[in-house]
C-alpha cells in the first residue's frame, strides 16, 4: 500500500526533482535512432582502434540526448536574406567573409595536406574542424533555407536503395578481405581505392579541399 | 574480367544511379527528389542536421585521422 503525500504547495514530493527529470529525459533521448546510430558507430570506432573517433560520436550522441530534454525543435530558421534594409552593405561584408574562408580552407587543406595520414597532426586538425563545423551547424543552417515539404516516397526509395546497395557492396568487399587492416587487390573497398590518391601532398590537399567544401554545403543547407 | 575489376565496377553502377538519380530529379519531370532536397529534408531537425554533419565529420576522421 503506498501513501502519495503533498508539500504545502501541491508539489508530489515522490516526484522526481527537475536534474533527476532533466537526467531521465535525457536518457529517453537515448532512443532515438540517430542517437543510437552514433552510440553504435563509437563503440565500433572504439574497439576498431580509433578512440578519437569514438570520443567525438560519444559526445555528440551525449549532446543530442541532452538537448532531447528540451524537445525535438526544428533546427533554428534564420530570416529571409535581405528580408531588412542596408542588405547591399551586408552583401559587401558576405562577400569579404567568403572571400576570407575561402582563403583560410585553401591555407588549411595546403598546410593539412601535408601532414602524413593518420599522424597526431593530421589527426588534430581534421578533429578541430570537423568538430568545429558541427558546433556551427547545431543550432540551424547558416543561412535562410526554404523546408521542403515530404518527399516522394518512389524517389526517395530509390535513393535510400541506392546508397543501401553501395553500403551493402562496400560490406561485402570488407568481408573478402584478409582481415580488416588488410587490404585485398582483388576485393578494394572505397579506402583502398583511394589510398594512391591521399598518399601524396596534392591528393591530400585535394581531398581535404573537397571534405571542407562538402562540410560548408551541409552547414548551409 | 576479374574480381577487382568486377568489385570497381559495382561502385561505379553505384555512382552512375547517384548521377543518374540526380539528373532525374533536377529535370523535375519524374517524383525524384534531388539529393539537396534530401538533405534540407532530414536536416531540419536538430537530429537529423547533427546526424548529417556527424557523418561528414567521419568521413574526414575516416580517411586522415588516428
Amino acid at each position: 500500500m503506498s501513501f502519495v503525500t503533498s508539500t504545502p504547495h501541491g508539489e508530489d514530493e515522490h516526484a522526481p526533482s527537475t536534474e533527476r527529470r532533466d537526467v531521465l529525459v535525457a536518457v529517453s533521448g537515448l532512443r532515438h535512432p540517430v542517437v543510437i546510430v552514433l552510440l553504435l558507430i563509437a563503440f565500433f570506432s572504439a574497439i576498431a582502434g580509433k578512440p578519437l573517433d569514438g570520443l567525438l560520436m560519444l559526445l555528440v550522441a551525449a549532446g543530442l540526448a541532452w538537448k532531447a530534454r528540451l524537445g525535438p525543435g526544428p533546427a533554428a530558421e534564420l530570416p529571409p536574406e535581405g528580408a531588412s534594409s542596408g542588405s547591399r552593405s551586408r552583401g559587401g561584408v558576405r562577400l569579404a567573409v567568403a572571400l576570407a574562408l575561402v582563403t583560410a580552407g585553401v591555407l588549411y587543406a595546403a598546410a593539412v595536406g601535408s601532414f602524413i595520414r593518420f599522424s597526431w597532426p593530421a589527426t588534430i586538425a581534421v578533429v578541430g574542424a570537423g568538430a568545429g563545423v558541427i558546433v556551427i551547424g547545431w543550432h540551424g543552417p547558416v543561412r535562410h533555407r526554404p523546408v521542403p515539404g515530404p518527399l516522394p516516397r518512389l524517389g526517395a526509395g530509390l535513393w535510400g536503395g541506392t546508397l543501401l546497395a553501395g553500403g551493402l557492396w562496400e560490406l561485402w568487399s570488407l568481408s573478402q578481405q584478409p582481415s580488416l587492416d588488410t587490404t585485398s587487390w582483388a576485393h578494394p573497398t572505397i579506402s583502398a581505392l583511394t589510398d594512391p590518391l591521399l598518399a601524396s601532398h596534392p591528393g591530400r590537399s585535394l581531398a581535404l579541399g573537397v571534405w571542407l567544401l562538402l562540410g560548408w554545403y551541409l552547414v548551409r543547407r | 574480367m576479374n574480381s577487382h575489376d568486377l568489385t570497381v565496377g559495382g561502385y561505379l553502377v553505384v555512382l552512375a544511379a547517384f548521377v543518374t538519380l540526380q539528373i532525374v530529379g533536377l529535370r523535375g519531370k519524374a517524383p525524384v527528389p534531388t539529393l539537396g532536397t534530401i538533405l534540407s529534408r532530414i536536416m531540419r531537425t536538430r537530429t537529423g542536421r547533427v546526424g548529417i554533419l556527424v557523418a561528414w565529420a567521419w568521413i574526414g576522421l575516416h580517411f586522415f585521422a588516428q
